[in-house]
């Protein structure tokens, strides 16, 4: 769309960056609070322990699906790559089915633990198992098929969920029961539909002996890495629940979920632009060096790739620092609008510029992972994480909001992550060269 | 260092002998002549050190080692010959491992190896420093392979002698050619008297490192020249992409392309060392003394030292007079074919090729019964490639492959012996061949001219013993078949003054008083 060189060309390619980037958790978070809200409305208290199952599923399936998705997506991706066609659908196919079974049983276990009813406790189950395989065909889907598939599926999935929710509870009487068998009917389209279009993108060669657990072996760091990042994005939630309970953290989740909505502009212009500009140097300088260059136009292509990377993060940096000053500077009327209380009104800024920041950490670790540095994603991942737990509990025991904590634990996942960036770009042809563990001769 | 024999390597021996790829595993002229020395002379003791290319390469020894070998070991230059990648715990390791070197700042003194490694290619002198440097031990090969310093070394060997090839393959052609040395550097020396190099290149350089931190004397025996055989090997080798190989214009190239001068470089520095640490350079031939002159080995330390053959025992064989030199008794050559042998491995360096066009042409016009005698297992290949040459020249009933014969057996039934190769020293094969009076049909390459014509005046004097043809000119091996298919007379001519060269300067005995004087000399100091 971009090298069309039209503007409806180039706004198009932004819209689609949106879309692709932020469209699936937006009409998540639009569903989960629609729900939330029908639930209040209802007033009974089996909703509320709704909200908490669906909340509680969402976690447990992001987190835990994280290094599954991560490196199927990287398998199918090298593959691909590769040109081994045929050695992609078998092990896809086996991680569904493994993803099916996991969060059969890990679905079944929090129902256990969380003492619900045996119809609510089936119903859990059955919307983790939707939810949990919903992320794994979402990030494999994104890959291997259109980004349309990945769209429709949702936009279609989202609303159905709603209305088969309201269905469930009211037209059919069942009440909260109806809510998460509704609610699962209608994100059971959106895993279907994914389904589909995956299994359409699937080539149709297929090795049946191809297998997938020495994915897992060669790449458990990005599997880690991805666990932890995920995981930081439920930390802050966990600390402000910890030091301040359960009615404070359902406070800070909505506010930490609507600060979230002032980085979509950021992420679809980061989409465009790695998936365009970056991409394009980055495969120029590997392609030169597969064709034989000479160190001059290796030089010069790495060069030419540390700059781009620079560019990108100080265009990322500064779309976001417009998105962040507008949230901020309209902070109170958002705050009123969300029904919360004016004090939060500075926390909420203090998590938006918490999110900013964390777009550019989450920028670096997409870097670092386009060079394969995934210790040093690693490394961001677990800095975020641990400067969530440590700079919210500090800010709280200091007698401040413990959402002062979040932004300075996003700038040093951040500083941690540019620094890694910019070392590992300044020795990019040497580590390109010398790093490999190719098994020569030691 | 893979020791097959050290029980008895703990004392010191009289001469350590260091062999490339040969003794006593493969078959062929070298071998033939360690094995000579080695039981010529039982009263030294030897420690046999074999290079070879990496575990497996070699199958079980073809020579028996005789009582006075002490101790056979085995450096290889690889590891292994797996291309496979490395996976699961192993890469994890070896991925620490990178890292960890990879963080270790450049150290404020470099390493001597890898200074040493930076003059192979950098500087064009040869001294004691380097040898020094090369010996030091200080880098290991992870160090080597992943550590920035040495990475620093390449990219100035690439701004001063390759800044147009590929950067990929000059990375990995440069970590081919100094893992075997650092591998083979890794080995301890076995303490001896004195060390005997039975060629330059990595053989010489162990020597040479050797001999300087012993301080024992160092002795290099070049059959052929290493490094310019090695250059014609490097000259076709289909491994080294040429610049502009992709664009389809290296085949227009005037001159050899950066990677493949480098390793050109690399082992005529190697050649140079071995020359330069040596006490004694032992050649075979004058010719062979001229070029190693001309590649930087001083005039004053060469002796030359032709190879021998026991005459008695291969004449008593053949029979003085018999069949190979045309007997009165013999057929002739309208109901017996010319019998003609070529002795040797089947291996590109013998040019086998043009020995088989040769005899096609010379087919067309007088009859022969052609035998490819030697072991055929060294480059399966080339070999293949050769009896296909046959099969498409409809020669399949006149040229037969025969695989390996003992000595005995060869000559006494063969009129002519031809050798076409692209480079030889001082070829026993001739040797043997003129032992039994027949006449031999050689490529002008090393020692063959002087083994043919004559070294000395009073050597010339006995006459020719044989043709000397071009090389890679069929043509020119195809006349000399057909002159001498059509000529009985000439061919007892020839045979004679061979039997007779022989015996006045080619006699084993000889060969072996004269290295008895040189170990005498050195090992003994």
């Amino acid at each position: 769309m971009i090298d069309r060189g039209s503007l409806a060309g180039t706004v198009g390619a932004y819209l689609t960056g949106v879309a692709v980037t932020s469209a699936p958790w937006l009409l998540t978070t639009a569903v989960l609070a629609s729900l939330r809200l029908v639930a209040r409305l209802g007033g009974a208290t089996d909703f509320v322990q709704t909200e908490r199952i669906i909340t509680l599923v969402y976690a447990l399936t992001v987190v835990l699906s994280a290094p599954v998705h991560v490196v199927v997506s990287r398998t199918i991706a090298d593959r691909l790559y590769e040109g081994r066609l045929d050695q992609i659908a078998a092990p896809l196919w086996r991680a569904v089915v493994l993803t099916v079974l996991g969060f059969l049983i890990l679905g079944a276990g929090l129902m256990r633990i969380l003492g619900v009813s045996l119809e609510v406790g089936v119903a859990g189950t059955i919307l983790t198992v939707v939810v949990g395989t919903q992320w794994l065909l979402l990030s494999v889907g994104g890959g291997l098929s259109s980004p349309t598939v990945v769209l429709a599926a949702f936009c279609l999935g989202a609303p159905l969920s709603i209305v088969a929710a309201l269905a469930g509870s009211h037209l059919l009487g069942l009440g909260a029961l109806g809510y998460l068998y509704g609610y699962a009917a209608g994100q059971l389209v959106t895993v279907a539909l994914l389904l589909h279009g995956v299994a359409v993108a699937l080539p149709a060669e297929v090795d049946e002996e191809a297998r997938l657990t020495p994915a897992f072996a060669e790449y458990w760091l990005l599997a880690l890495s991805s666990l932890v990042y995920y995981l930081s994005i439920w930390t802050d939630k966990i600390v402000v629940w910890a030091v301040r309970g359960r009615a404070a953290a359902e406070l800070y989740s909505g506010l930490s979920a609507i600060a979230w909505f002032s980085v979509i502009p950021a992420f679809g212009w980061i989409y465009v632009n790695v998936e365009t500009a970056f991409y394009r140097r980055f495969r120029s300088l590997y392609g030169a060096l597969e064709a034989g260059a000479p160190l001059s136009k290796l030089t010069e292509g790495a060069t030419q790739l540390a700059a781009e990377s620079s560019r990108i993060l100080r265009g990322a940096a500064q779309i976001q620092l417009a998105g962040t000053v507008i949230v901020i500077l309209g902070a109170p009327p958002i705050v009123r609008l969300a029904g919360m209380p004016p004090e939060l009104i500075w926390p909420f800024r203090l998590v938006t510029i918490g999110a900013a920041i964390q777009v550019l950490a989450l920028l670096e670790i997409l870097l670092l992972y386009y060079f394969d540095l995934r210790r040093e994603a690693l490394l961001i991942s677990l800095v975020l994480l641990g400067g969530e737990a440590v700079f919210m509990t500090l800010a709280q025991g200091l007698g401040l909001s413990p959402a002062v904590g979040f932004p300075v634990a996003c700038a040093c996942a951040a500083l941690t992550g540019l620094a890694l960036v910019r070392s590992r770009l300044r020795t990019l042809l040497a580590d390109t060269f010398q790093s490999q563990p190719f098994g020569a001769a030691t | 260092m893979s020791v097959i024999d050290s029980a008895k390597s703990m004392a010191r021996t009289d001469v350590c002998m260091i062999v490339e790829g040969t003794y006593p595993f493969v078959a062929g002229g070298v071998s033939s002549w360690v094995h000579d020395i080695v039981q010529g002379l039982p009263e030294l003791t030897f420690d046999m050190v074999n290079i070879g290319s990496h575990p497996g390469s070699y199958g079980e020894p073809r020579f028996q080692l005789g009582p006075n070998v002490r101790s056979l070991s085995v450096l290889f230059c690889r590891e292994n010959d797996s291309t496979q990648p490395l996976r699961g715990p192993a890469r994890t390791a070896l991925a620490r491992r990178i890292r960890a070197i990879r963080r270790r700042p450049l150290d404020e003194v470099p390493s001597r190896t890898l200074r040493g490694i930076r003059r192979l290619h950098l500087d064009d002198t040869v001294d004691d420093e380097l040898i020094a440097d090369l010996g030091s031990g200080d880098l290991d090969i992870a160090s080597f392979l992943y550590g920035r310093a040495s990475f620093e070394v390449l990219l100035e060997i690439n701004q001063r002698l390759a800044p147009s090839t590929s950067f990929l393959d000059l990375f990995w052609h440069f970590r081919a050619m100094h893992v075997p040395l650092l591998r083979l550097l890794a080995a301890p020396a076995p303490p001896a008297a004195c060390y005997h190099a039975v060629s330059t290149g990595y053989a010489g350089l162990l020597g040479a490192v050797w001999s300087q931190a012993s301080g024992r004397p160092f002795l290099v025996t070049e059959h052929g020249i290493y490094a310019r055989e090695r250059e014609m090997e490097l000259a076709r080798a289909e491994w080294i992409r040429d610049d502009g190989e992709d664009d389809g214009l290296a085949g227009w190239a005037p001159a050899p392309s950066a990677l493949r001068q480098l390793w050109s470089r690399m082992f005529r520095k190697l050649s140079r060392i071995a020359y330069h640490q040596a006490a004694r350079i032992v050649t075979l031939s004058e010719a062979n003394r001229q070029k190693e002159i001309i590649d930087g080995a001083p005039a004053d330390k060469i002796k030359i030292v032709p190879n021998g053959v026991r005459l008695a025992p291969v004449a008593a064989t053949v029979g003085l007079g018999g069949s190979g030199a045309g007997s009165d008794q013999e057929p002739t050559a309208a109901v017996r074919p010319l019998r003609v042998g070529f002795v040797g491995r089947v291996v590109p360096i013998k040019d086998v090729v043009t020995f088989i066009k040769g005899c096609d042409l010379a087919l067309r016009r007088t009859p022969l019964d052609v035998r490819i005698i030697g072991p055929d297992a060294e480059d399966p290949e080339y070999a293949t490639r050769c009896r296909a040459l046959v099969e498409t020249l409809g020669r399949q009933d006149s040229v037969r492959f025969v695989g390996p014969q003992p000595p005995a057996q060869i000559y006494g039934d063969l009129d002519v012996v031809v050798l076409t190769s692209f480079s030889e020293g001082q070829p026993l094969v001739i040797l043997e061949a003129y032992a039994a009076g027949i006449p031999v049909i050689a490529t002008d390459v090393g020692a063959c001219r002087e083994m043919i014509e004559g070294r000395s005046g009073e050597d010339r004097q006995l006459g020719a013993s044989g043709v000397v043809t071009r090389v890679a000119v069929p043509q020119d091996t195809a006349a000399a078949l057909v002159r001498l298919a059509a000529d009985a007379g000439l061919r007892r001519q020839l045979g004679e003054a061979g039997r007779q060269r022989v015996r006045a300067y080619y006699q084993r005995g000889d060969m072996l008083d004269s290295y008895r004087a040189i170990y005498e000399k050195e090992a003994r100091s």
